[in-house]
C-alpha cells in the first residue's frame, strides 16, 4: 500500500528533557511503548512507513551532555548524541581514525551529516550502518545507561539482528568509547552504493598493523553482507602474523566469501555481495596497509 | 496529541506557532506560514528537495519535527533575496546559467550553493558535488547547477 510521506500519521507524546535524568525516568516510565529519538533520520522515515508506531518519543537532542566528542587516558569517547558533521570534524584532525573519518563522511549527504547522530546509527542497526564497521575495527564499545544501571557492552555484543541490539526498550545509549589506537596503525573505510547518496551495497574498515613485510594485526568490519555488521575473524587469522604478499591477501578475499552471508534485496544480490565483498576487502585492506607502513 | 507552542524565526521574523506533535517542519512552513519555496517531493530522505537552513545548516524539513526547532533560527529559499526583492548571488547565476530546468529542486540546490559558499567561498567543481550530492534534480541539469555555483567563488 502507498503511503502518504508528505505527513506523518502517527499520533505520540512528545517530551524534550533538558537532563540525562529526566530522559531516563521518562523512559523507564513509559516502557515498552517509547522511541528516544536524535536525528531522526531513520525514526520518522520508520514512522512515515508505520514499520513501528511509539505512543511516546524522547527527543535527547536539547541534553548537552550527550553531544561531544573528545581523547581522554587515550580513549576516544563519543556522546551518543554527536552528529555526523561533529564526528567528521573531529576526526579529521587525526589520521588515527582514518577509518572512522572515512566512514562518517560517506554517511548520506550534508543534510543528513547535520541531522543524524553516530549513536542513532548504531541503535537503528542497520546491517548496512556506516559507522559500524569502522568501530568494529577499532573494538568500539557503547555505553547504556537505564535507571538502575550503566553498562558496557563491547559492539560486536551489541547488534541482535536486522534493526535489533542488546537494548532494552528502558535503555539509552550514552557514549561510544574507542580505546586508544596504537601509533602505526593503519586503517580505511570504503563502500559500495548504487548512486552517491544511498545506503551501502556492502562496507567494509580495515585497521591493521605492520613490522616491514609482515602483518602483526588485522581486524576486518564489514556491513550489509549478513544481519548484523561483522568481523570476519577467519580472514583476520589468514593474513595475521604472516607476511604479506598478493596471494595472501587473494587467499583473504575468498576466505572472506565463505563468511559472510549476504541476501538478495533492492541493492544487490547475494552472488554480486559475495564477489565484490572480497573485492572491496581487497581495495580496503591495501589501503590500510599503505597507511600502516606511513604512506598515504 | 496535545498542542505545542513553537517559538522560532523564519527568515529573520520571529514566530509563534502551535502544532500537533507530529506536524513535519515542511508543512508548517507550507501550509501555516505560506512559503511555498519549499519543496516535498520524495519524504523519506532521498531527494533533498525540502533543504532549509536551521541555525545556519541545512536539513530536510520533511524529516523535522516543528516541536524540534523551537528557539532555533530558520532561513527558506524566500530568505535569501534581500527585502527589497534583489536576488542573492546564487540566485542570479543560476539565472545567468540557466541553471533551472523543471525548477522543482531549484530552491533546495540554490540553498545548498549557498550553504556551501558560506562555508568555503572558492569551492572546487568536485567539493560542489560532493556539497549537492544528495539534492537530486531528475531533470539531470547537475552540469549547469555547478556551473552556477562555481561562478559565485571569490
Amino acid at each position: 500500500m502507498a503511503v502518504n510521506t508528505r505527513i506523518l500519521k502517527a499520533e505520540f507524546e512528545y517530551f524534550t528533557p533538558d537532563n540525562f535524568h529526566k530522559a531516563l525516568q521518562l523512559l523507564d516510565q513509559y516502557s515498552p511503548d517509547v522511541k528516544v529519538i536524535a536525528g531522526g533520520t531513520d525514526l520518522l522515515i520508520q514512522m512515515k512507513k508505520e514499520v513501528i508506531s511509539p505512543r511516546y518519543l524522547i527527543n535527547i537532542m536539547k541534553i548537552s551532555d550527550m553531544s561531544f566528542i573528545k581523547v581522554k587516558n587515550g580513549w576516544l569517547r563519543i556522546g551518543a548524541a554527536t552528529k555526523w558533521r561533529e564526528v567528521v570534524e573531529f576526526c579529521a584532525k587525526d589520521r588515527k581514525y582514518a577509518a572512522l573519518y572515512e566512514a562518517s563522511s560517506s554517511v548520506g549527504k550534508v543534510q543528513v551529516r547535520n541531522m543524524g547522530t553516530i549513536g542513532g546509527n548504531l541503535c537503528t542497526a542497520s546491517p548496512a550502518a556506516d559507522s559500524a564497521p569502522a568501530l568494529l575495527v577499532f573494538n568500539g564499545r557503547v555505553k547504556l545507561a537505564n535507571m538502575q544501571r550503566e553498562r558496557i557492552l563491547n559492539l560486536k555484543d551489541f547488534f541482535k539482528g536486522v534493526n535489533v541490539t542488546a537494548m532494552t526498550s528502558n535503555e539509552i545509549m550514552t557514549e561510544i568509547q574507542i580505546p586508544s589506537i596504537q601509533n602505526g596503525m593503519g586503517s580505511a573505510f570504503m563502500k559500495t552504493t548504487r548512486v552517491g547518496a544511498d545506503i551501502s551495497k556492502i562496507n567494509c574498515a580495515v585497521a591493521v598493523e605492520r613490522q616491514g613485510d609482515l602483518c602483526t594485526s588485522c581486524r576486518i568490519g564489514i556491513g550489509a553482507v549478513a544481519p548484523v555488521p561483522m568481523r570476519i575473524q577467519e580472514a583476520e587469522r589468514i593474513v595475521a602474523g604472516k607476511r604479506v604478499d598478493t596471494s595472501l591477501v587473494e587467499e583473504m578475499g575468498q576466505k572472506a566469501i565463505e563468511e559472510i552471508k549476504p541476501i538478495t534485496d533492492i541493492r544487490s544480490t547475494t552472488e554480486y555481495r559475495r564477489q565484490v565483498a572480497s573485492i572491496l576487502l581487497k581495495d580496503v585492506f591495501w589501503k590500510a596497509w599503505q597507511r600502516a607502513g606511513g604512506k598515504e | 496529541m496535545k498542542k505545542k507552542t513553537v517559538h522560532f524565526t523564519v527568515n529573520g521574523e520571529p514566530h509563534e506557532v502551535l502544532v500537533e506533535s507530529n506536524a513535519l517542519l515542511i508543512n508548517v512552513l507550507r501550509d501555516e506560514l505560506g512559503l511555498t519555496g519549499t519543496k516535498y517531493s520524495c519524504g523519506t530522505g532521498e531527494c533533498g528537495s525540502c533543504t532549509v537552513l536551521v541555525d545556519g545548516e541545512p536539513v530536510l524539513s520533511c524529516l523535522t519535527l516543528a516541536v524540534a526547532v523551537d528557539r532555533t533560527d530558520i532561513v527558506t529559499i524566500e530568505g535569501l533575496a534581500e527585502p527589497d526583492g534583489t536576488l542573492d548571488r546564487v540566485q542570479e547565476a543560476f539565472l545567468d546559467h540557466g541553471a533551472i530546468q523543471c525548477g522543482f529542486c531549484t530552491p533546495a540546490m540554490v540553498m545548498m550553493g549557498r550553504d556551501l559558499l558560506n562555508k568555503n567561498p572558492n569551492p572546487s567543481e568536485s567539493e560542489i558535488r560532493e556539497h549537492i550530492k544528495g539534492t537530486l534534480c531528475r531533470c539531470t541539469g547537475y552540469t549547469s547547477i555547478v556551473r552556477a555555483i562555481r561562478s559565485c567563488s571569490k
